[in-house]
């Protein structure tokens, strides 16, 4: 588990006495509102959460030293409120905010917000969210830096020559709305002719996800491999980077199993990808702890995005590097100096991060529903679970699919693919039907043992996602066991006096 | 109480020609059962088959509790009658576990003749149904009939065990609150309409399922009106107008499982209390059955060889010992149960009787249901033990047999005859069950002794009218009787006429009689009352 | 068998049997003795045969979860009696009745238009009272027999349905 690591040198409860807060708010909800509230009991602050309804049996609320519920017109809608949730932290005398991942980690206004109410807002400047938040401007500043992006063109530069300018970027090229972000509105066009419809395509799914039709276009790396680099800076200009992590396992464009080390990149190339990230944070006198993302593909990367928040993968890092990253959040959020240098930060073994999410794989990942009935998340070394579920809880459609993350680390990758299968078979939820099964399948795929990885690998193997009939001697453990426990089956089997049950099927 | 010492030797030639003689009478009777279970004219599967009907060993199986035993009852009725032609009799009988209960099992054969009722197919009907009265048995019956065989009608209307005594009989069980359940699979004409109104709940089928007084031919001949058979007498005409019926199916197999599921709301008998022990194996094989009977009628065997392989851990506690050992009389559990055992080691002498009549007085005394091994070729006769008063013993151990209260059950093993039946409980003296082993023989004596006393008779007239036999005379006098005798005297013949409840295969008999001695535990057992004895 | 568990989209017929203290299963042609045991710890097995498995299970009325070689699989329990009915493709059903003289209020369903059970099919008042006409089963509606506002007797056919996929 995480906590059995040894702790930071910095960290100590002396220095926190000097923090300009006591208590923080955490402005989220499900396995990350209960990881952050972690560090901040262990570092003797007050943890306050604000939560919906939907949520009140959270581990997160009942383990809080204060709770607020919000409401709003739908459980997600509240997790937004800016003013509601600032109500909040001045009811209960917040010092910070912390906002976690998604809802309102990267709106620059709520960070504003919450500096304006006099709290502290546990992230980077507002301006660099914006920077940051804005693709295309993100992406000029990259390239204008003299980092590596991929060929382009931006729709706002010169809308008349657009169509024009993306033809000349070379196909397959990938569209993709301007405001955008978690892969949503994004389209690969391969054929030069569907262009112009395309175009209008993601045009229109962009209005409709962001409020915002604009458009850029980039060359399109067949498939890439997503590699990402955790950097961290403080008030005072210092920023190190925490080494990559490869997110290339995605389905529908999104996560679903990341590690760190990436088995893509050879020493050269990770130290060049590593420094790259951490000079692009370092242009932007980034503070807090962000991500720089980078498309990978033939030896070469370009820059994506950056995201200026805690990730959800962030604990792979952490158990590599040994660093808290919500502590480093916190520190830096107190005005503390990082206090180390790069050298000083040196990763050791595998950590793998799995999503364990309440979807069935085989139907397209289509979500699933239902209560929790039984759940006993799998135990031992290198395992580790941050998770926001509890037994009892329903598991609804209200919020992301997410249900928890099973971090498994170990000395080398092989080491941790096989706690990994082994955590996964042990990980007992009931109820709703999730995804470990197919998690298994995955990891045992030799594609995914040899490390040769891509964003596209789940749609190439869709055999993955299928789900293998029941052979027969687990069928007849299947329906044993429900047999066994189904009170007609069972009653049936009972009412038969014992005599005539010691005959059997006997026939004059 | 202590184990049967076995002298059998199972190495000896003895053994093994009768192991094999008698296995192979277990074959043939094996062989007769399938044949009567399950051969049938194409003709009639097919037209069951278009009808989306099930045969009726189908709808059995999908009754009964999967796992659980079914003991047959004259399996082979009316097998030397209607010249074969009416396997089962068009009937079938039995008793077996449906939703965990006990029932008594009634189910038309529509794949003989229809399911038309011959009189041996009343016959059959109306003992199975005695069987549900005696022992308090609730009753599924399935019903797929055509009515009865009209140029039979005069041997099945009328009389008083004739068709009217099902009705009777379903009336009865209502009377005493043993439950009934018709499944209506087929049609129910005339009588047969009764059986699911007779009961206290039906089910029945749409399309296949009719219940009337007279089918569309009869009611156009009688009143001219011309109607369909589901306007007539349909699932959905009974279930929603008439109330004739309760529950519509939209198939036999959802009839069956409505069915199954009325039986499982029934309440569960009190069994009457006995003596009962955790049942036991018995210690010697009842396999070694086939090697104990004599392939000879006439030769005489230990019935201890038969007892110790029927009872738990072949433990028998023998009472008097010493005393009439012609009848072996004592206590021995079978599955579990305790009962008291009557068995006939030779003919009855009078101490013999005198023994067995105190024996049956005991056994009401301690509420033990008795058990009667019949190897019995009758009293004995003779000057010197009729001054003995063979005669007043006999009819002491008649009327103890009469007055019991306590469940009786009869297995003929070997010879039934004589008297000797009446003494071990044959069927006129109500034993809950009765059943016979394929080699076994029953009639009023034996067939050579009736083809001499006939012959004798005959003799006698032609010496009157001076004439002397030849030795072709006497053999034309014996051999049609002793041919007449060998065919009426044999187990086949018997349940063929339902005289029993069917033939057992030796090794059957355990289970069988476990099953019949639990189901007669429906039935509270009164107090002892005899008439006079004779002293 | 007389039961039966939905484990995706197949049906498996079963029965289970209790003999001298044990129980066995009843699958297709074969016996298999089973048990379900739980350890000192509160752990449970599942024996089929020779074979013993670690098993986690929750039962929340006719579905079973269950956890088995490392993974979750969900079972339905089928009633026979739902499940005998539901086979069959004709029945009394076919035709939806007035269970009293009254008249329709709102027609809720077309001709063609597949419909679940449980679904208003159409409102119609009597005695001041308005009553739903549901779908007895699932199926399509062949025809509607009466428009808003018609007055009917007892009886009468109101709504008739075919099974899915019947023609």
């Amino acid at each position: 588990m995480f906590e059995s690591r040894p702790t930071n040198a910095t960290e100590s409860a002396a220095d926190v006495k000097h923090w300009p807060f006591r208590s923080v708010l955490i402005a989220n909800r499900g396995e990350i509102a209960l990881r952050v509230l972690r560090t901040v009991r262990r570092l003797g602050l007050e943890g306050i959460v604000v939560y919906h309804a939907a949520d009140r049996g959270a581990p997160a609320v009942r383990q809080a030293d204060k709770a607020v519920e919000i409401a709003g017109s739908t459980p997600v809608a509240a997790y937004l409120d800016t003013a509601q949730i600032l109500d909040a932290a001045r009811n209960t005398g917040a010092g910070a905010i912390h906002p976690g991942y998604g809802f309102l980690s990267e709106n620059a206004g709520f960070a504003r917000a919450v500096e304006a109410a006099g709290a502290i807002f546990v992230g980077p400047k507002p301006e660099q969210i914006e920077l940051m938040g804005d693709k295309v401007r993100a992406r000029a500043f990259v390239a204008k830096a003299g980092f590596p992006v991929a060929p382009s063109a931006i729709e706002d530069d010169d809308p008349n020559t657009f169509v024009e300018r993306a033809r000349a970027v070379g196909f397959p090229l990938l569209i993709k709305p301007a405001a955008g972000g978690g892969g949503k509105g994004m389209r690969i066009v391969r054929e030069p002719s569907a262009l112009g419809t395309e175009i209008e395509r993601a045009r229109s799914e962009g209005r409709r996800y962001f409020g915002d039709g604009r458009l850029y276009v980039e060359r399109y790396i067949e498939n890439p491999r997503h590699i990402e680099v955790q950097v961290l800076g403080d008030a005072h200009g210092n920023v190190v980077h925490l080494y990559e992590r490869e997110c290339s396992v995605q389905r529908r464009l999104q996560k679903i199993v990341e590690e760190t080390p990436s088995p893509a990149l050879d020493e050269k190339t990770r130290q060049s990808i590593c420094e790259t990230a951490a000079g692009i944070a370092r242009k932007a006198g980034y503070r807090n702890a962000g991500t720089v993302e980078f498309i990978f593909g033939r030896g070469e990367y370009y820059f994506l995005e950056m995201n200026t928040r805690l990730q959800v993968e962030h604990p792979v890092t952490e158990e590599t590097t040994g660093k808290d990253l919500v502590f480093e959040q916190l520190r830096v959020a107190a005005g503390e100096k990082l206090g180390y240098a790069q050298a000083d930060i040196r990763p050791r073994g595998h950590s793998i991060e799995f999503r364990v999410y309440a979807e069935d794989p085989a139907h397209g990942y289509t979500p699933t529903t239902g209560p929790v009935l039984a759940l006993h998340p799998p135990s031992g070394e290198g395992v580790r679970v941050d998770s926001g579920i509890v037994q009892g809880q329903d598991v609804t459609a209200a919020f992301d699919p997410m249900l928890a993350k099973l971090i498994v680390s170990g000395r080398d990758r092989a080491e941790a693919v096989a706690r990994a299968d082994r955590a996964l078979a042990n990980y007992v939820l009931l109820g709703c039907k999730t995804n470990t099964a197919f998690l298994r399948r995955l990891l045992r795929h030799p594609a995914f043992v040899a490390g040769e990885i891509h964003t596209g690998f789940l749609d190439a193997h869709p055999e993955i996602a299928a789900e293998p009939e029941a052979a027969p001697a687990l069928l007849q453990k299947l329906l044993a066991a429900a047999a066994l426990v189904t009170r007609p089956v069972k009653d049936a089997a009972d009412a038969v006096p014992a005599m005539h049950a010691a005959m059997g099927h006997w026939r004059n | 109480m202590k184990r049967i010492e076995s002298k059998l030797n199972t190495r000896s030639p003895e053994f093994h020609a009768n192991a094999a003689h008698n296995r192979r009478l277990a074959e043939e009777l094996k062989e007769k059962q399938r044949g009567a279970r399950h051969d049938r004219p194409e003709r009639d599967i097919e037209r069951l088959r278009k009808q989306s009907k099930l045969l009726v060993r189908e709808r059995l199986e999908r009754l009964l509790d999967p796992g659980t035993p079914f003991l047959e009852l004259s399996t082979l009725a009316a097998n030397m009658a209607y010249d074969g032609e009416v396997p089962g009799a068009a009937v079938v009988a039995g008793i077996g576990i449906v939703s965990g209960r006990e029932v008594l099992i009634n189910a038309g054969d529509a794949s003989v003749k229809g399911g038309a009722w011959y009189p041996l197919s009343v016959k059959k009907t109306v003992r199975a149904l005695d069987i549900a009265i005696e022992n308090r048995l609730p009753v599924v019956h399935l019903c797929d009939s055509a009515g009865g065989f009209l140029p039979l009608q005069a041997n099945l209307f009328a009389d008083r065990y004739y068709a009217g005594r099902i009705f009777r009989n379903q009336s009865i069980l209502s009377k005493m609150g043993v439950q009934q359940v018709a499944v209506v699979c087929g049609h129910c004409t005339a009588g047969g309409a009764y059986v699911p109104g007779l009961s206290d709940y039906n089910v029945i089928v749409r399309g296949t399922g009719a219940i009337f007084l007279a089918g569309p031919p009869l009611v156009k001949a009688a009143t001219g009106e011309e109607v369909t058979v589901d306007e007539l007498g349909g699932c959905d005409m009974h279930t929603r107008l008439s109330g004739t019926a309760d529950y519509p199916a939209s198939s036999e197999e959802e009839a069956i499982a409505i069915a199954r599921d009325i039986v499982a709301q029934f309440k569960r008998p009190e069994k009457t209390k006995i003596e009962w022990q955790e049942p036991e194996e018995p210690f010697y094989d009842p396999a070694e059955l086939y090697g104990v009977i004599p392939r000879d009628i006439k030769v005489q065997f230990d019935m201890r060889e038969v007892i110790a392989r029927i009872v738990d851990g072949s433990r028998f506690h023998e009472y008097q010992p010493a005393y009439g050992t012609s009848l072996v009389c004592g206590y021995a559990h079978i599955w579990g149960y305790k009962v008291g055992i009557l068995a006939n080691n030779g003919v009855l002498f009078n101490d013999s009787a005198l023994k067995g009549t105190h024996f049956i007085e005991l056994c009401n005394q301690n509420k033990t249901p008795i058990l009667f091994l019949q190897n019995i070729t009758g009293f004995m006769v003779g000057k010197d033990y009729e001054q003995r008063g063979i005669t007043k013993d006999g009819a002491k151990m008649i009327m103890a047999v009469s007055g019991s209260e306590v469940p009786k059950f009869t297995v003929i093993v070997n010879g039934s005859f004589g008297a000797g039946n009446y003494g071990m409980s044959g069927r006129a003296f109500d034993p809950r069950f009765l059943f016979m082993w394929p080699q076994s023989q029953i009639s009023v004596m034996g067939a050579e002794q009736a083809a001499n006393t006939l012959a004798d008779v005959k003799l006698r007239q032609m010496a009157r009218h001076g004439k002397q036999a030849t030795a072709e005379d006497i053999a034309a006098i014996r051999e049609p009787i002793l041919e007449d005798y060998r065919r009426q005297s044999s187990a086949y013949y018997s349940t063929s006429e339902i005289w029993d409840d069917g033939i057992l295969d030796p090794t059957d008999t355990r289970n069988a009689l476990g099953m019949a001695i639990s189901a007669a535990l429906n039935t509270p057992i009164g107090e002892p009352r005899y008439g006079v004895f004779r002293m | 068998m007389h039961h039966a568990f939905k484990l995706g989209e197949v049906e498996h017929e079963l029965w289970l049997s209790h003999s001298r203290g044990d129980y066995q299963l009843h699958l297709g042609d074969s016996l298999i003795p089973v048990a379900l045991r739980r350890d000192d710890h509160g752990r449970c097995f599942i024996t089929t045969g020779e074979t013993t498995t670690p098993v986690t299970f929750a039962v929340r009325g006719d579905e079973v979860h269950l956890h088995i070689d490392g993974a979750a699989y969900t079972l339905r329990y089928r009633h026979p009696m739902d499940r005998l009915a539901a086979q069959a493709h004709h029945g009394a059903d076919d035709a939806i009745r007035a269970p009293m003289p009254g008249s329709t209020v709102a027609v809720r369903v077309k001709p063609g238009q597949s419909v679940a059970r449980g679904e208003a099919l159409l409102v119609m008042e009597s005695m001041k009272m308005e009553t739903t006409i549901t779908a007895p089963r699932d199926g399509v509606v062949e025809s509607v027999h009466v428009v808003q506002g018609q007055t009917f007797e007892r009886d009468t056919t109101l709504v008739s349905l075919v099974a899915e996929g019947a023609t």
